[in-house]
């Protein structure tokens, strides 16, 4: 956790999100619609993004889970929660904590990020407070301030250069007339 | 909370099948992503869990020889996006798996549990049913495989019978030269089921094209093949239209109306045609 080892004992009915809130009292990761389709609980689960009130906690059993408590070191905020208050990417903040792990994530994957890469990545992450617009340039900025992890929350195995499967970088692929039926 | 059931997490095939099937109420789990929801609802209550995701061998993404690809039932969908030979040669079933969900999701969410869960929107079933994918499956009587076509006996039904674990997903070598798509109608981009689904297949050297469709009737339905040698991409199209409509029983929803419905599918399965047969969509 963080990591951190911590071992607890739950009842099989307890989600991820419950055991970070309830029993690691890691309150920064928040619970919006609990059925997966706002993101506001995205955590790291052995390196990639999930929502975690659709993760058991006993599935995170043996597993590295990065919650946004993980970002700053020392008292210092880290590139990408810099970026955030830099871009006005922050109104309520309720979302944030999943934003940010959510773009944690892509730029582990992918340390340079298209446009495209950064939408597909940030899109399962709703803010009802400031435009998207602002969000989406914040990863940029941090991007480009080579945002890289830092060295603790590395997972094993996992290198910030890429998912080491089939050569990394490979973006998904275009879905041809997607939302085409707005046409 | 999500309940109060049993979890297992069984390493073994043989152990897994047998925990499922001796358990009365036991359900598989796999990412999750639509059994915890189930669960969250209390429209479901099992005593137990079979997480089947550290099971061994399920984690397999292999390519046969001749270009045959199995899907083990704990690869997750980015895990297939991120394989290369499945968007090169199959290119309408990675349209399909991108379109599900969000990031986060498909980190979860199984291509097997996609059919599983027997969604008549599951966006994965049309993709398969095209390829002419079948179900390898494991239970107490051993194994068999199951043709996508004979997987969906109803609304959230399969033809699994108590105890069947499906451990993977075969897609047979493509014809040469195949191509193939995917196009979903949904009410907004991301987060949502589809109001109708359409998947194509062509083989070239053959001239048969395949189609299926989703969220228009109680399963998705794979239309019988078209024969398409000789004809205009705009006569196919206007034959496949007819056929799809003809197989389609659409009912009103959340999502759509049954009117709207009938009205987007053939725009959909037009539109999936002229791509794979080239010539201007309509
Ligand atoms: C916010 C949100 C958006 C979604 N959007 C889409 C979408 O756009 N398109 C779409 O098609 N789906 C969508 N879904 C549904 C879901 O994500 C997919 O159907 C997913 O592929 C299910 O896979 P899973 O591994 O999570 O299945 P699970 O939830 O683990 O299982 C689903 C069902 O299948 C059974 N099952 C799973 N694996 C097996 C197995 N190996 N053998 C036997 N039974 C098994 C389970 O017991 C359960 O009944 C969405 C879900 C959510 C929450
Ligand atoms: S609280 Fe988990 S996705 Fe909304
Ligand atoms: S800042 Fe309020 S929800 Fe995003």
């Amino acid at each position: 956790m963080n990591g951190r080892l911590e071992t607890a004992t739950v009842p099989a009915g307890m989600t991820l999100l419950e055991f970070l809130r309830g029993r690691l009292c890691l309150v920064g990761t928040k619970e919006g619609c609990g059925i997966g389709e706002c993101g506001a609980c995205t955590v790291l689960l052995d390196g990639k993004p999930v929502t975690a009130c659709l993760v058991l906690a006993v599935e995170a059993d043996g597993g590295a889970v990065d919650t946004i408590e993980g970002e700053a070191r020392d008292g210092e905020l880290s590139a990408l929660q810099k970026a955030f208050i830099e871009a006005g990417a922050i109104q309520c903040g309720f979302c944030t904590p999943g934003m940010i792990m959510s773009a944690r994530g892509l730029l582990r994957r992918i340390p340079n990020p298209t446009d495209d890469e950064i939408v597909e990545a940030m899109a399962g992450n709703l803010c009802r407070c400031t435009g998207y617009e602002a969000i989406l340039e914040a990863v940029r900025v941090a991007a480009q301030a080579k945002a890289v992890p830092h060295a603790g929350q590395m997972v094993a195995g996992q290198s910030a250069g890429g998912s080491g499967s089939q050569g990394g970088r490979l973006s998904s692929p275009r879905v041809p007339g997607e939302g085409g039926g707005r046409g | 909370m999500l309940g109060r059931f049993d979890y297992e997490r069984p390493t073994n095939l043989a152990e897994a099948v047998r925990l499922f099937a001796e358990t009365p109420s036991a359900a598989i789990l796999a990412g999750g992503t639509d059994l915890l929801v189930e669960l969250r609802s209390g429209r479901h209550a099992p005593r137990l869990l079979v997480d089947v995701k550290r099971v061994d061998g399920l984690r397999r993404l292999d390519v046969g020889p001749r270009g045959d690809l199995t899907i083990g039932a704990a690869v997750s969908l980015n895990e297939l996006l991120e394989h290369a030979a499945t968007r090169w040669s199959f290119p309408g079933l990675a349209q399909a798996a991108a379109s599900i969900a969000t990031y986060q999701l498909r980190n979860r969410a199984t291509v097997t549990g996609n059919l599983c869960n027997a969604s008549p929107a599951a966006d994965l079933a049309p993709a398969l049913l095209v390829l002419g994918a079948a179900v390898g499956v494991a239970g107490p009587r051993g194994a068999r495989v199951i043709p996508v076509a004979e997987f969906f006996a109803g609304v959230k039904r399969t033809t699994l019978r108590r105890g069947e674990i499906a451990t993977e997903v075969r897609i047979p070598a493509p014809e040469p030269e195949l191509r193939s798509a995917f196009l979903k109608q949904q009410r907004l981009r991301g987060h949502d089921l589809a109001v109708a689904n359409v998947a194509g297949a062509l083989a070239p050297s053959t001239g048969t094209l395949r189609l299926a469709f989703g969220s228009c009737a109680p399963t998705p339905i794979l239309l019988a093949p078209i024969e398409t040698k000789g004809m205009s991409a705009v006569a196919v199209g206007a034959a496949a239209a007819a056929a799809t409509l003809a197989a389609a029983s659409p009912i009103s929803d959340v999502r759509a109306s049954a009117e709207y419905r009938r009205a987007v599918l053939p725009v959909l399965v037009r539109r999936v045609v002229a791509e794979l047969l080239g010539g201007g969509a309509t």
